[in-house]
């Protein structure tokens, strides 16, 4: 299994290379020129020039020991990510300061999503067929269907606003359980319709399966059959989901963290997004794909240990 | 399951206990005067030689001062000395400005200084801030201040463009045009006469700065402001909030005891003689989303808010006052002037509409600006006909006579078939570039696209995010553009530079017009102090302008403002930044908001 784990590391640096490439074609050539940005109002171009010899961005791009190309690469691999142009605070502190409360709103999101839509999983999918699992069905659908901003703005209104039941938003004074339980509970809600639909159906998968009939043949106790024989069988689906899941709480909800003012790393993104800050973006797009490449490792370690009939060789 | 189901109601009720309103009691002290106000938008850096963004400034102002600030309540807008001990002396030939600085007045504490302690602010902290700003490697966005202006302060920033980086830089380098003859006495020698100067000195970026604070936090000065103002940062949690406390050592400065006329009716000298500042704490929350913004200021969390578009109608009545709702909470509408205006721009170098004026005069009679500003400003804006916004002084109502355009769909039709025989043939399809890319702004192409297609043109509508936008026009690469520009200073010279040939892209003149007879004037009334005659030149090259048609000048802004009965001193000011020292708190007031809230219910 080292030489396994081993081998899958080795495999990451041609795709965290390949992901630096894209990140750098993307922001360095594509992306434009922000140094009109930077300069502000009636800036001289010998303002310009000098922003961009401060950046780097009178560089040559890729062929040269000095390239911008070169120093995106060194950046990296020494998770020297520099200032950012926007506010020139140091992008290491912006992360290291986000990612804390990104995963105090994303972790009990994703844990209560992935409890309750696995129970509620087994539950209708031993249900199949009856009143019960037609009405989570369609709840299901329902809940896909409605936008993710729909259910914030609804939940904000009615229990912040309205009923006064949770905080409208973000105040110093109160304690991290207290914003973050109504974002949460919203973020559950809102990706509950999914998550079911996948689990209910990798549950009636197993259910179809022979050794389901044969542990109630054997007088097995419907609790015993679902947790310990049905439940055990699906997790490799399970896992796939969940622990591919894990990579994208480090960045934080979008949506929920600028409607509630959580400032974790999302609200981070849609900043660094509307002001075009490159180096914030790469800076996380490259975090995010170094955490996909090790859960996906992580993700086939624990296929082996659930399952032994896989090897990993 | 249904065990499992009852845990989840159980948990559910308990966090809506834990978590419930009652946190509105936590906001402070009993009597500790605290203002609630939120941010729309990022605060970028305190830092005043650097800041470019109203948010920063909005925050900076209240720890940082100027030499001269704006009285509060008088109107039309007046100078008067902040850390200046009087208004400064002008040569005769406009000079020379000799300015005597406060003795007296300290930075506030900072572990920068020795044993902690602020030192007293000497002129040489003004000088030491320009030439900061100067120095071209510390990346100001503010040198257009001063670019050519100061005797040898050109000269020194040419010097630091020898030196590596910004710590390199000598600042005993000496700049002739900014002399010190003694530690309160600052003497500015000009290249030209610059009567808008006064103006700039009360602009936050020329603030003075101490050198220790600069050395000591180095680049991470814009986390660590140390200023003389009313206020001092205590907690600055980046994209969160920022608290601001009294400073204590703030120097004696007192609540204004002269107002405009029916400023006393609205209470605005209850407090006047009072050392300011007089609220203690400022609690400022980044909030960038309206509905959240909006639910807090009707729930009393803030004390003073805009009004969302999509809640106008349940805010403001038909006549334009507060609705029933709105009053039965004691909430107070303030409406003024911005000192801005909006316009539809023409790139004056496009080889289809530089040359053909009854192309763009046929453009400026197919946009019905009143429909405009009714759809999209809730009826918040007044029509413009030229730049010059109405709160400025040399405003004239007689624009309105001297611009040839009216909305009139017939006579763009016949101003489009006279362009059409100066161009050779068809019009061929525009290209019209909107900044942003949301819902609003599509909204707004297609209200655009509409004018345009009644009056026979074909138009393309482009949608673009803000720095692509900004590009594209710096690069002359718009054709037609939305755009408008906010007064920084109460000066209409602000708004003259914007035509001003040697200007052009990618400078401050995005439309690329050129007129010999505008620059001509324009150039003599930019070294011109203030007098009638200079208002009569304004009036007329903004005639100019307006009959060359190198926009389409939509509306100028009127804001309005919503605040709290417990908020007293509030008055609207379309220059002044640190405003926040004259706010007072009724504290028993805003107690009793939430038993007004539960009686509304």
């Amino acid at each position: 299994m080292i030489n396994y784990v081993i081998r899958r590391l080795l495999y990451t640096i041609p795709i965290v290379f390949g992901v630096l490439l894209i990140t750098f074609v993307l922001f360095n050539v594509v992306g434009g020129d922000v140094t009109d940005q930077i300069a502000g109002k009636a800036a001289s171009k010998e303002t310009r020039d000098e922003i961009r010899a401060e950046y780097g961005w009178d560089k040559p791009l890729i062929f040269a020991l000095d390239s911008q190309f070169v120093n995106h690469i060194k950046n990296a691999v020494t998770f020297n990510f520099g200032r950012s142009w926007s506010d020139r605070e140091r992008i290491v502190d912006k992360i290291k300061r986000g990612a804390g409360p990104s995963l105090s709103l994303t972790i009990p999101m994703f844990i209560g999503t992935v409890l309750i839509s696995i129970s509620l999983a087994l539950v209708v999918a031993f249900l199949r067929g009856t009143v019960f699992d037609i009405i989570v069905v369609l709840l299901c659908v329902a809940g896909m269907s409605i936008p993710f901003l729909s259910f914030i703005l609804f939940g904000q209104y009615f229990f912040a606003f309205k009923w006064s039941l949770f905080p409208v938003f973000f105040w110093p004074d109160l304690s991290p359980l207290q914003y973050v339980a109504l974002p949460v509970i919203i973020g559950i809600a809102a990706g509950l319709g999914s998550n079911l639909r996948f689990y209910r159906t990798v549950m009636l998968d197993e259910f179809r399966n022979d050794y389901v009939r044969t542990a109630f043949a054997k007088g097995l106790s419907t609790h015993k059959v679902l947790f310990k024989h049905v439940l055990k069988n699906a997790m490799i689906p399970i896992i796939t989901q969940v622990v591919m899941a894990i990579p994208f709480l480090f960045l934080g909800s979008l949506l929920l963290e600028r409607f509630f003012g959580i400032p974790g790393l999302g609200y981070l993104m849609i900043e660094a997004i509307a002001s075009r800050d490159f180096q914030v973006i790469n800076a996380m797009t490259y975090i995010g794909a170094i955490l996909f490449v090790v859960f996906n490792i992580i993700t086939d370690i624990c296929y082996s240990l659930v399952d032994p009939r896989i090897r990993l060789e | 399951m249904e065990k499992a189901f009852k845990s989840l109601i159980l948990l559910l009720i308990c966090l809506s206990f834990i978590t419930g309103c009652k946190n509105a009691a936590k906001q402070g002290d009993a009597n500790e005067m605290v203002l609630y106000s939120a941010l729309a938008a990022k605060v970028r850096g305190l830092d005043p030689g650097d800041i470019g963004d109203t948010t920063s400034s909005v925050v900076a102002s209240q720890i940082f001062e100027c030499l001269y600030q704006y009285h509060y309540l008088k109107r039309p807008y007046e100078l008067i000395p902040q850390l200046a001990a009087q208004m400064p002396i002008a040569s005769e030939d406009g000079l020379t400005y000799t300015i005597k600085i406060k003795k007296g007045i300290c930075f506030s504490d900072d572990p920068c200084f020795k044993d902690g302690k602020g030192r007293q602010l000497v002129a040489g902290d003004i000088v030491y801030a320009w030439k900061r700003i100067a120095n071209i490697k510390y990346l100001s966005k503010n040198w257009w201040i001063f670019d050519s202006r100061i005797v040898g302060l050109d000269e020194f920033r040419e010097y630091t463009k020898t030196c590596k980086k910004a710590i390199d830089v000598d600042y005993s380098y000496p700049v002739g045009g900014l002399q010190t003859p003694d530690d309160f006495t600052l003497v500015i020698k000009l290249k030209k006469p610059w009567p808008q100067i006064v103006y700039l000195l009360a602009h936050l970026p020329t603030a003075p700065i101490a050198k220790e604070a600069v050395d000591y936090y180095s680049k991470d000065i814009i986390n660590h402001p140390v200023g003389t103002g009313p206020y001092k940062l205590k907690i600055w949690n980046r994209g969160s909030y920022i608290e601001l406390v009294k400073n204590p050592d703030f120097h004696d400065e007192f609540y204004p005891s002269q107002a405009a006329s029916g400023d006393v009716q609205l209470g605005l000298l209850s407090d006047a003689e009072k050392k300011l500042p007089l609220v203690d704490r400022i609690l400022l929350m980044n909030i960038q989303e309206s509905p959240p913004r909006w639910f807090l200021f009707l729930q009393g969390k803030i004390d003073l808010s805009a009004i969302p578009k999509d809640n106008f109608e349940s805010t403001i009545d038909q006549r334009g006052g507060l609705t029933e709702d709105m009053k039965k909470r004691d909430i107070h509408l303030g409406i003024f002037r911005d000192p801005s205006t909006y316009w539809i721009g023409f790139n004056m170098e496009d080889p289809v509409l530089g040359g053909n004026k009854p192309l763009r005069m046929a453009i400026s009679c197919a946009v019905d600006k009143a429909k405009f500003i009714e759809l999209f400003t809730n009826n918040r804006a007044e029509i413009a006909y030229g730049f010059i916004p109405p709160v400025m002084k040399s405003y004239s109502s007689a624009v309105k006579d001297i611009s040839p355009v009216r909305y009139d769909v017939n006579r763009a039709r016949e101003l489009v078939e006279e362009a059409e025989k100066i161009y050779g043939g068809k019009i061929p399809k525009l290209v019209f570039t909107l900044p942003g890319t949301d819902v609003v702004v599509r909204q707004y192409g297609e209200f655009y696209s509409r004018c345009f297609k009644e009056a026979g043109l074909d138009i393309e509508m482009e949608y673009m995010d803000w720095p692509t936008f900004q590009d594209k026009v710096k690069t002359k690469s718009a054709q037609i553009f939305s755009l408008g520009w906010i007064a920084d200073i109460p000066d209409s010279e602000n708004f003259l530079q914007l035509f001003y040939s040697k200007n052009v892209s990618p400078g401050t003149n995005n439309f690329n017009y050129s007129n010999p007879e505008f620059d001509k004037i324009y150039e003599q009334i930019s070294v011109m102090p203030d007098s009638p005659e200079r208002t009569k030149l304004y009036r007329k090259a903004e005639q100019i302008v307006v009959e060359d048609c190198p926009a389409v000048f939509l509306y100028h802004g009127v804001a309005y403002v919503l605040y709290h009965d417990w908020l007293h001193n509030y008055k609207p000011h379309g220059f002044g930044y640190g405003l926040s020292k004259y706010r007072r708190i009724d504290v028993k007031k805003r107690a009793a908001y939430k038993d007004l809230l539960k009686n509304i219910k």
